[in-house]
């Protein structure tokens, strides 16, 4: 009886809340992670949406793993809504010596978990997983393994990926000029020009361009780059051609 | 589609001098957060000695212009005539507006600087210093509040400082200084990203 | 969900186009070729909404042809999409708009120039040596960023516009299986197969 009556006592939502924290398997509290206290409302999701608050979310991150390491390549732009807020957003994380993460999506949310986790993705994709549908919003990749984590909670261990509004951008580049053995000096620079090209075609990404390449010992941060710097210098030098025919390659590891 | 005066971006300002007035925009052309061309100027010569500045959705922006070809006349139509006919075509409009904010800068007949701006169904303001538009509107406001003493100097640094904190505008500019003798035209480089 | 590309080069536009024709989710035929001849040396691609689409390119090709054959001069391409610009701009605010992207490619005889027009469904038009219509720009415009220059040769444009075709086939969700490509020039308008 009391079950039956519990069922219409508390919202769908305040049920769910609670279930949040107390189903059998609970990762926060398995690796006492914080417990992120939820506005005292029905749906936290709706209070969120109705408050209309504006994160940022405009990015370009990527990172690609080759023969000598990993190169890992970021924006450093924060927007809201169409205004620049920042020129100089630290898009990557560097969680310990060997591990880097990046952001894209809510700066905060990335920030927070990832600062929190210094362990593998795994873990993040579970803890993230928990708030699905919570409007967490993060596309984070890390490195050392490179993994991506995104905020639906899904994990995906890959060769080359990139996140963020620019993502796109950096693909068209990035998989046309992606060959597992090429130099460190070439992937960099493949690195390099993927976000600039993102950086020039997407509003959303800008700013500077920093750079970094992870080894077995540990990561290297290459270099911070002025995308305007970038631009005028890429505009001097005559453009690359084209004359060996690659085909782009997927995420598909043999 | 969302709000049509940041759909396509841009930025408009115009500025008095002494004896001259100047009126620039940046050149870039998107959709939302993708940008499209590098070379769109929104601002159009209409005379020797007025410009017209449209901001706003490249559409209405392209048409409104093409339609000032037709409202040519014989004779040289005054900056102070020629926003009063603006501002009309685009009353016309009232029920169904071109989602542009015209600016009018040019000097008079006596060489009298006239700028003045409008919203999108052509309730126009004439100002003695100033008028911006377009998506970096908020960010010109604040920047251009200071005294013009190199009238070239002073409108290309505002427009690059306010594009530079706007997604939606910037990738190069373009600025003409009108004077009673000749209209001097410069790109500007501007930042890429 | 259509993808259309054009690539100036030295001295003519290559210009691509799927050929999948999809209505609601299903893949109808897939040798559709999403384009007119304006004139001569004018060609027009098209996507959009099925019926708008066909319909408002055919309106402008006939319109196109009768300019020539009433005044005995064809319209250069500026003139065409000027001209297209405007039929989009008027039907944008009209009872039914036409729901239509275009890119417009031609060659000017007399200016011996190549020219290439990037017309959205609003009625924007831009003129720039590279331009897509679709999710496919994304990936492609940025790569066209990095590699086009103004003295591309044929064969140079052949390779760009295949890498491009290939990147939007291996990374877009889109199953875009078969494209026509053609090349407009000072002899006119030809098929390319690469």
């Amino acid at each position: 009886m009391d079950l039956f009556v519990n069922q219409f006592k508390d919202s769908y939502y305040a049920d769910d809340v609670e279930n949040l924290f107390n189903d059998e398997f609970d990762a926060s509290k398995e690796f006492s992670l914080p417990i992120l206290e939820l506005p005292a409302c029905e749906n936290p999701v709706e209070f969120m949406k109705a408050h209309d608050f504006k994160f940022d979310h405009g990015t370009t991150t990527l990172a690609f793993k080759f023969h000598g390491g990993v190169v890992v390549c970021v924006d450093s732009r924060a927007s809201s809504g169409s205004y620049i807020a920042t020129h100089s957003v630290k898009k990557v994380i560097e969680i310990n010596p060997y591990l880097l993460g990046t952001m894209a999506g809510g700066a905060a949310d990335c920030m927070f978990w990832e600062r929190e986790l210094a362990a593998a993705s795994k873990l993040l994709a579970n803890i993230v997983y928990r708030y699905k549908g919570y409007g967490l919003s993060m596309g984070t990749m890390v490195t050392g393994w490179d993994k991506t984590v995104n905020s639906d909670g899904s994990r995906l261990k890959g060769d080359l990926f990139s996140v963020g509004s620019g993502s796109l951008f950096a693909y068209g580049v990035l998989d046309n000029g992606f060959d597992y053995d090429m130099s460190v000096q070439d992937a960099l620079e493949l690195g390099r020009r993927s976000v600039y090209h993102a950086a020039h075609r997407d509003s959303a990404s800008g700013g500077t361009l920093n750079l970094y390449h992870v080894k077995e010992s540990g990561w290297d941060f290459i270099g911070g780059y002025d995308f305007d710097d970038l631009h005028w210098e890429y505009q001097d030098q005559p453009k690359p051609r084209i004359t060996e025919n690659v085909q782009p390659m997927l995420n598909i590891q043999a | 589609m969302p709000d049509p005066g940041s759909y396509n971006g841009g930025a408009v300002v115009a500025m008095t001098g002494k004896n001259c007035v100047a009126i620039a925009s940046d050149k870039r052309i998107g959709i939302q957060m993708q940008t499209i061309g590098f070379e769109f100027s929104k601002v159009f010569p209409v005379t020797d000695k007025s410009y017209v500045g449209l901001p706003g959705l490249a559409t209405d922006t392209q048409t409104l212009y093409a339609n000032m070809y037709k409202l040519r006349e014989e004779r040289e139509i005054e900056p102070r005539t020629l926003s009063n006919m603006i501002a009309s075509t685009l009353y016309e409009k009232r029920w169904g507006p071109f989602f542009v904010e015209p600016l009018v800068a040019g000097l008079d007949k006596n060489n009298q600087p006239f700028i003045c701006g409008m919203d999108s169904i052509g309730c126009s303001t004439e100002t003695c210093d100033f008028v911006v538009g377009g998506t970096s509107q908020e960010n010109l406001y604040g920047i251009c509040e200071n005294e013009p003493e190199d009238l070239f100097e002073t409108i290309s640094q505002s427009l690059l400082c306010a594009v530079d904190r706007d997604c939606l505008a910037g990738w190069g500019a373009v600025v003409h200084v009108i004077t009673p003798e000749r209209v001097i035209t410069r790109t500007l480089k501007a930042r890429m990203d | 969900m259509e993808f259309l590309i054009g690539i100036i080069g030295k001295d003519f536009v290559l210009v691509a186009a799927d050929t999948t024709a999809v209505i609601s989710i299903n893949i109808f035929k897939v040798d559709e070729d999403k384009s007119r001849d304006l004139n001569k040396h004018i060609i027009m691609l098209y996507s959009g909404e099925p019926g708008d689409a066909v319909n408002f390119a055919e309106y402008i090709q006939r319109n196109v042809r009768f300019y020539g054959i009433k005044n005995g001069i064809e319209l250069n391409p500026k003139a065409a999409a000027t001209f297209t610009r405007r039929e989009l701009a008027q039907s944008l605010r009209s009872r039914k708009p036409y729901s239509v992207n275009v890119l417009i490619a031609g060659y000017d005889i007399t200016k011996t120039t190549p020219h290439l027009y990037w017309i959205d469904y609003l009625g924007t038009s831009v003129e720039a040596p590279y331009v897509a219509h679709g999710y496919g720009a994304y990936y492609t415009t940025s790569f066209l960023d990095k590699h086009h220059h103004p003295d591309l040769t044929f064969e140079e444009a052949k390779i760009l516009i295949k890498k491009c075709i290939d990147e939007i086939k291996h990374r877009l969700i889109l199953n875009l299986p078969e494209f026509k490509i053609k090349v407009v020039d000072k002899d006119g308008i030809r098929e390319v197969v690469i």
